[in-house]
C-alpha cells in the first residue's frame, strides 16, 4: 500500500527494505510509511545503477523528504548529466528546494555541481541569490557559493557595487564585508595553489586600491563606530599594506580619547587603540584603555583584556 | 603530542549563581529517551547523519557518567555492532545503514553506497566512548581510504563517487575529521601504512585563516566558530599548536601571532545579543525584561557610495551623530552571555561549545565569563524537558543538547566528566586510545 508499490511504473521492482540489524540500533527514526517505501525503491534501483526519469522522479521525492542524503544528490547528478537533461530546468527546481531547505548545505554543492556544466550565466542566477539575500543576507552556504560563481564566470567588476548595495542596507553584515575582501584580493590568486595567506602584505595589489579601501572603511566605521565588522576589515587591510596601526591613530582616537573616558564612543577603537599605544610602546596608555574596556566598556571580555594588560606588565583589574 | 583538558592550575570558575542550576537528571532523561527510543519523524532530514547523531547521544550520556550504568553491556555490544555494520569493505564508515543493499552490492553500485569521512569520524570517537578499542576497525583499509579522499591542495573530500572521484566540498570539518581519524587510528605498527600530505593539510588551514583571525570553510570564505574549531582542532591533532613546556615533535609551530589573532577573534564572539532582533517575537525575554536595556539599535543606512569613482560623501557631523551612545551596558545585562559563530550575529547554544572548545585547545578557556555564559545556558537555553535548545526558548534538539552539555564540561561543571576539547570526548574515552596502542608498542607518532 503506497505510492510506489501500488503504481504500474514501478511494478517490475522489488524493493529492498533496511537493514538496520539487531533490535537495538542507534538514533533510529520514526519514519514515515512513505519515506521508508521511497527509500526501499531508491535502494532497489540503486543497486542496479538505473538510470531513468522515473528514478530523477524518485529523488526528487526522497530529497523533498531528506534533503541532507548526500549519496542521493550524487545519483541525481550522474542521472541528469548521463541522459542529457536540461540543466535550466534543475536550477528552477533547485531554487524551489533552496528557498524551502535555506540551511541546508548539499543543494548548493549541487548548484555547484550542475553550475560547472553549464557555460554561460543563466540570467536568472543573481536574482535567485539576491531572493536568497533578501530572506537572509549572511547564509553561510549561498555566500560560499557566490565565491564560486564570481571565479567561474569572472564577475569581479558587477560585484562591487553590489556588495556596496548589501552594506549599505545594513554596514553591520560581516558576510558583505567578507566578500568585499575576497572581491578585492581574491582575484590576483590562483584558487588551485591560493598560497597568499590573508594576513600576508600583498605585493600583487594595486597601492591606489588599498588607499581607496582604507577610505571606504573609515566612512562606514563613522555611521557607526561601535560595529567591529569594519574596525576587523580596516586592521587586516592595514597588514596587507605591510604597515603597523599608528598611522591610523589619530583616526581611532576621535571614538575614544583617553582624556575624556565618560566620551567613549567605540570600545573597539579602544582596542584599536591599545595596539596602536603597544606599537609606539607607550605602555601606559596601552594599559589605560585596556583597563576602560576591562572596567566601562566592554566587561563581558574583563578576563581576556586583563590577560592583554597581564602581557604589558599590569594588574589585572577587579570586577 | 597529546591534548588536554583546561590545567588545574588556572583559577576555578566561580560557579556560585541565584536561579541557576544544572538538572543533570533531566537531561539523562533526555539522553536516555534519545538512545532507548525512537527518534521522532522530524529527525528524518538527519537519516543520512544517524552516526554523528549516535557519537552525539552516547557521548552526553558518557559525560554525564552513565553510559555504563544505565545500559546493560549486552545493549552496549548491539550498539558496537550497529556501528560496526555501518563500516565499508573498503575501509571507513557509512553514516547509516540506509544505502546498504545487502546481497546486490557490486561495484557498479559501490558509489552510491560509500563511507563518509564524517561517518568515520564519528564512529571511531563513539566505539572509543563505548570503551571499545578499534580492533574492530579495518584501520588499514580505512587509513588509505583517508589518504585517497585528500586533494592537490591538502583539503579532503568527503567520500569517493563514480570513478574513484573525490565527492564533496571544500570543508574544513572535512579537514579535522581527517586529522582525527588519523590521530586516532595511526598507532602502533602502522609504519608500512602511508600517511597524508601533512604539510599540505597544514597549509591549506594556514590560507584559511581570514582577515579577522578566525578559520573559514576554504580560503576567502567569512571566519566561523564551527569551522575554526574544526581548523584549530586539525593543527592541534597534527601537532602545530604551541604548548607549554612541550615542544614540536615534527616541523614549525603556529605563529604566536596567529595564536593572538585566534584569540582575539574566539573572545570578541562573546555578545549579548541572545535573541534574533530580526525575528520580532522576543517572547522568552519579555518576562526578563528591564527598563534600563536599551534596544538593540536599528541597522543604519550609510549614503550612497562611490568607491570606484573615488569620492566617499559622508558629512562627518552627521555621522558622529548616527549612532546613539548606549555602550555601557547596565550590569543587569551583563549576567547572560551568549556566544556567537561570527562577527555580529546572534548567540546560539552550539558556539558556545566551537568557541570554548577551541579555546581549551590553546589553553585559554579561563579567558571567556565563565560565569555569564553558564547562566546563558542554564537560564535561557536549557530546557525544562533536558537537554538545550539553539536559542531561548526553543525545543532541545540532540546537536545543541550536545553542545550545550560539553560546554558546562570544558568549564568543569561540578558532577560532568571532563573533557578532551580536541576530541571531543571525555578524557576516560580519549585514554582507550593511548591505552589499545597495538602490540603493546610505544605510541609513535603523535
Amino acid at each position: 500500500m503506497g505510492k510506489y508499490s501500488d503504481s504500474a511504473e514501478w511494478e517490475d521492482i522489488v524493493p529492498i527494505s533496511q537493514d538496520d540489524g539487531g533490535p537495538n540500533p542507534l538514533a533510529a527514526i520514526a519514519y514515515t510509511e512513505d519515506y521508508s517505501e521511497a527509500m526501499s525503491y531508491l535502494r532497489a534501483v540503486m543497486a542496479v545503477d538505473e538510470k531513468s526519469d522515473r528514478v530523477l522522479g524518485l529523488t526528487e521525492d526522497i530529497i523533498q523528504m531528506n534533503p541532507a542524503h548526500y549519496t542521493v544528490w550524487l545519483y541525481r547528478a550522474d542521472i541528469l548529466l548521463e541522459l542529457q537533461k536540461n540543466l535550466v530546468q534543475e536550477l528552477e527546481w533547485l531554487n524551489t528546494i533552496a528557498i524551502k531547505h535555506h540551511k541546508n548545505f548539499q543543494i548548493w554543492h549541487h548548484r555547484q555541481v550542475i553550475m560547472s556544466h553549464t557555460p554561460t550565466l543563466p540570467s536568472s542566477e543573481i536574482s535567485f541569490l539576491a531572493r536568497m539575500f533578501a530572506k537572509d543576507a549572511k547564509n553561510y552556504h549561498v555566500w560560499s557559493y557566490r565565491q564560486w560563481l564570481v571565479r567561474r564566470f569572472s564577475l569581479w567588476d558587477s560585484e562591487l557595487p553590489y556588495v556596496e548595495s548589501l552594506l549599505q542596507s545594513d554596514v553591520r553584515n560581516n558576510s558583505a564585508w567578507n566578500h568585499r575582501w575576497f572581491i578585492v584580493f581574491a582575484r590576483y590568486t590562483d584558487p588551485e595553489k591560493h598560497s597568499i595567506k590573508n594576513n600576508d602584505a600583498d605585493s600583487q595589489v594595486e597601492p591606489g586600491i588599498i588607499e581607496r579601501e582604507i577610505e571606504y572603511t573609515k566612512a562606514a566605521i563613522l555611521m557607526a563606530p561601535q560595529n567591529q565588522s569594519p574596525w576587523n576589515y580596516l586592521r587586516g587591510i592595514v597588514r596587507k599594506q605591510g604597515k603597523g596601526l599608528v598611522g591610523l591613530k589619530s583616526f581611532a582616537e576621535q571614538f575614544a580619547n583617553l582624556e575624556k573616558e565618560d566620551e567613549v564612543r567605540s570600545s573597539h577603537a579602544l582596542d584599536f587603540l591599545a595596539d596602536v599605544y603597544a606599537e609606539e610602546e607607550e605602555n601606559e596608555l596601552s594599559g589605560k584603555a585596556l583597563e576602560l574596556l576591562a572596567r566601562r566598556y566592554d566587561p563581558i571580555r574583563k578576563n581576556y583584556w586583563n590577560y592583554r594588560r597581564s602581557m604589558l606588565g599590569f594588574e589585572q583589574v577587579g570586577a | 603530542m597529546s591534548t588536554h583538558a583546561a590545567s588545574p592550575s588556572q583559577p576555578a570558575p566561580n560557579l556560585r549563581s541565584d536561579r541557576s542550576s544544572f538538572n543533570k537528571e533531566r537531561h539523562i532523561k533526555y539522553w536516555l529517551r534519545c538512545l532507548k527510543t525512537h527518534l521522532p519523524t522530524a529527525y528524518t532530514s538527519n537519516d543520512a547523519q544517524r552516526m554523528t547523531l549516535a557519537f552525539f547521544i552516547l557521548s552526553a550520556l558518557d559525560v554525564l557518567g552513565v553510559l555504563h550504568t544505565k545500559t546493560t553491556p549486552a545493549e552496549r555490544n548491539e550498539y558496537v555492532d550497529w556501528i560496526l555494520r555501518c563500516q565499508h569493505p573498503n575501509g571507513g564508515f557509512r553514516g547509516f545503514t540506509g544505502t546498504m543493499v545487502g546481497e546486490d552490492a557490486a561495484l557498479e553500485n559501490c558509489a552510491w553506497d560509500s563511507a563518509n569521512l564524517a561517518a568515520t569520524y564519528f564512529a571511531c570517537a563513539a566505539l572509543a566512548v563505548l570503551g571499545e578499542g578499534m580492533e574492530g576497525v579495518r584501520k588499514t583499509e580505512c587509513l588509505n581510504w583517508v589518504r585517497g579522499l585528500q586533494r592537490r591542495n591538502g583539503s579532503f573530500g568527503e567520500g569517493i563517487g563514480k570513478g574513484g572521484r573525490v565527492e564533496g566540498g571544500e570543508d574544513m570539518r572535512f579537514c579535522y575529521c581527517a586529522a582525527a581519524v588519523r590521530w586516532m587510528l595511526r598507532r602502533g605498527d602502522v609504519e608500512s601504512i602511508a600517511d597524508i600530505d601533512v604539510e599540505r593539510l597544514v597549509e591549506y588551514i594556514e590560507t584559511s585563516v581570514t582577515y579577522e583571525g578566525g578559520i573559514a570553510q576554504a580560503p576567502f570564505h567569512e571566519a566561523n566558530a564551527g569551522l575554526t574549531y574544526s581548523g584549530v582542532g586539525a593543527l592541534s591533532l597534527l601537532g602545530k599548536i604551541p604548548r607549554k613546556g612541550r615542544p614540536s615533535s615534527d616541523g614549525k609551530m603556529m605563529s604566536p601571532e596567529f595564536i593572538n589573532d585566534l584569540t582575539r577573534w574566539l573572545v570578541s564572539r562573546q555578545t549579548l545579543m541572545l535573541q534574533d532582533i530580526e525575528d520580532g517575537l522576543d517572547v522568552a525575554e519579555d518576562e526578563f525584561a528591564h527598563p534600563g536595556s536599551a534596544p538593540a539599535p536599528a541597522p543604519i543606512a550609510f549614503p550612497p557610495t562611490f568607491h570606484v569613482l573615488g569620492g566617499f560623501p559622508v558629512p562627518a557631523e552627521i555621522a558622529l551623530h548616527g549612532e546613539p551612545l548606549a555602550l555601557e551596558v547596565s550590569p543587569y545585562d551583563q549576567q547572560w552571555v551568549g556566544v556567537n559563530g561570527r562577527c555580529n550575529k546572534v548567540a546560539d547554544t552550539c558556539y558556545s561549545f566551537w568557541v570554548g572548545g577551541t579555546l581549551g585547545m590553546l589553553n585559554q578557556v579561563y579567558l571567556q565569563d565563565f560565569n555569564g555564559i553558564r547562566r546563558y545556558l542554564l537560564e535561557k537555553t536549557q530546557h525544562m524537558i533536558g537537554g538545550f535548545g539553539k536559542m531561548p526558548g526553543d525545543l532541545p534538539d540532540i546537536l545543541h543538547s550536545h553542545h550545550g552539555l560539553v560546554t558546562l564540561a570544558t568549564m568543569r561543571e561540578p558532577d560532568l566528566k571532563s573533557i578532551d576539547p580536541t576530541l571531543c570526548i571525555s578524557v576516560s574515552a580519549r585514554e582507550n586510545f593511548e591505552k589499545q596502542t597495538a602490540g603493546g608498542k610505544v605510541n609513535r607518532t603523535l
